[in-house]
This record gives C-alpha cells, sequence and structure tokens, in this order.
C-alpha cells in the first residue's frame, strides 16, 4: 500500500512539473510579428550599369561582361 | 693485350660511359613547368591560354609561363624558381623585385606564403595596368605578374586567390 501511495505521489510530481513548463512556455511572450507599412510604395534600389535589373543574375551596381575572371558579374 | 688494344677499349668504355650519364642526365626532373598554377582554376575555366614554358627564367632553376586572356588584353605572367635553400629563394625574389619596372607603385603585403608582398602600379610608359604578387615557399619562390587595360586594373582578391592556389600547388609538388 504503501509502495502505491510513493507511486502515485511520484507521478504527480512529474505530472505537475510537466504541466507548469507547458504553462510557462505559453506565458512566454512571442516575438512580435513586424508589420508592414500599408500602401507603401515599392523599395527600388539602384540599377544595374546599364539601367536594367541586371543580366545573368547580376546584383545591383554590377555587371556582366568578360573581364579578369572571364566571364562574370563585375562593378560598374 | 697490347698497349693499342687497351686504348681501345677504354676509349669503348668511356664512350659507353659518356652515353649513360648523358641518358641519366636526361631523366632529370628539371622540368618545374609542373609547378605553374593555371589561373583558369580560378575563372570561368577557359579565360586564359598557356605559351610554352621557359626554363630557367634569368639563369635560376625554375619555370615560366605566360597565359593570355581570350580578349588579347590581359596577361598573367608566372614564374616559380627553385632554389637551393629558403634564403636562396628569397634572394632570388629580392633580385627580381628590384628589377620590375612598375610605375607609381604602392606595395601592401600579401597573405600569401612566406613574405607575400603585392605591388600595383602600371606599366612604365602607362599605357598598362600592372600588379606583381611575390613570395616564397620553403626553397621555391613565385612571381606573378598581372599585365592588362589601365583602366582596369586585376582585382586584388584575384590576384591573393591565385596566388594561394599557385602556393598550394608548389607545397604539393616539393612538400615545401
Amino acid at each position: 500500500m504503501r509502495r502505491i501511495v510513493m507511486g502515485l505521489a511520484a507521478a504527480g510530481v512529474i505530472a505537475g512539473s510537466l504541466t507548469g513548463v507547458q504553462t510557462a512556455n505559453a506565458a512566454q511572450p512571442s516575438m512580435p510579428t513586424p508589420s508592414m507599412p500599408h500602401n507603401s510604395p515599392p523599395i527600388i534600389t539602384a540599377l544595374d550599369c546599364y539601367g536594367t535589373t541586371g543580366d545573368h543574375g547580376c546584383g545591383p551596381g554590377f555587371f556582366w561582361r568578360d573581364g579578369w575572371r572571364g566571364w562574370a558579374c563585375y562593378p560598374c | 693485350m697490347n698497349s693499342r688494344r687497351l686504348g681501345g677499349l677504354t676509349v669503348a668504355f668511356f664512350s659507353a660511359g659518356l652515353t649513360l650519364g648523358a641518358g641519366l642526365a636526361a631523366a632529370q626532373p628539371d622540368d618545374y613547368s609542373a609547378l605553374i598554377i593555371d589561373p583558369n582554376v580560378v575563372t570561368d575555366s577557359q579565360a586564359y591560354t598557356a605559351g610554352p614554358p621557359t626554363m630557367n627564367p634569368g639563369g635560376q632553376p625554375g619555370a615560366t609561363k605566360v597565359f593570355t586572356h581570350r580578349d588579347g588584353g590581359r596577361t598573367i605572367t608566372d614564374t616559380v624558381w627553385v632554389l637551393s635553400d629558403p634564403a636562396a629563394a628569397s634572394s632570388a625574389l629580392n633580385q627580381a623585385q628590384s628589377t620590375a619596372a612598375i610605375g607609381n607603385q604602392k606595395l601592401t603585403s600579401a597573405a600569401v606564403g612566406s613574405g607575400g608582398q603585392l605591388i600595383t602600379g602600371t606599366s612604365s610608359d602607362g599605357t598598362q595596368s600592372v600588379s606583381m604578387l611575390y613570395f616564397t615557399e620553403g626553397n621555391a619562390a613565385s612571381a606573378i605578374e598581372f599585365a592588362g587595360p589601365a583602366g582596369d586594373p586585376v582585382p586584388s582578391d584575384l590576384v591573393i586567390e591565385m596566388g594561394q592556389k599557385q602556393d598550394a600547388l608548389i607545397k604539393s609538388q616539393l612538400g615545401a
């Protein structure tokens, strides 16, 4: 009988602690979701050397040409 | 066996020895062109075409290769010398550095091999951009020249990258 009581008590302690953890986690404040401005104009970054969005995936400020590394994106 | 026959045998043995010696000498691995890195390892893989190697540039054991860009306006000249010891390698490099004709020189240290130095500037007539990378690795010394359009000097990151590839090749080939 004593063993049964001790077993139930131990189970209760474990269950209680787990429940507490869940509660604690649920109580953690979540990171605020960044809000997007409504009706804002699209953000436009610099264009490539030819005034387009870039050839061969070159980003702004770069363009595609045959240079020291062969065909690659090079700064304007 | 008279003296004339003995003399003939001596000549025959001497001749055979000379032939054997010449054969061994020809088999000596004094072709250092395998130490030259191909710049296409740091390009789109086919931008440069290699010229024939020049052996023992400047009278020192080693090799030089000139790589020409397909646009015809850029060249990379890679030289590796293999000397008797690190001190001789440093000496050879200092000599090569002192004779390099580069105008408007800017000298910076480069993280390549031992004592890596990068000199950027122009050709003596100012019509070309010129960058020279010098370094030693053990008893080997390396000088890599990048010559191109005056308004389009070689990017420093390409120089360093190629120098590090050259350094790695020397280490792997010579165990420096």
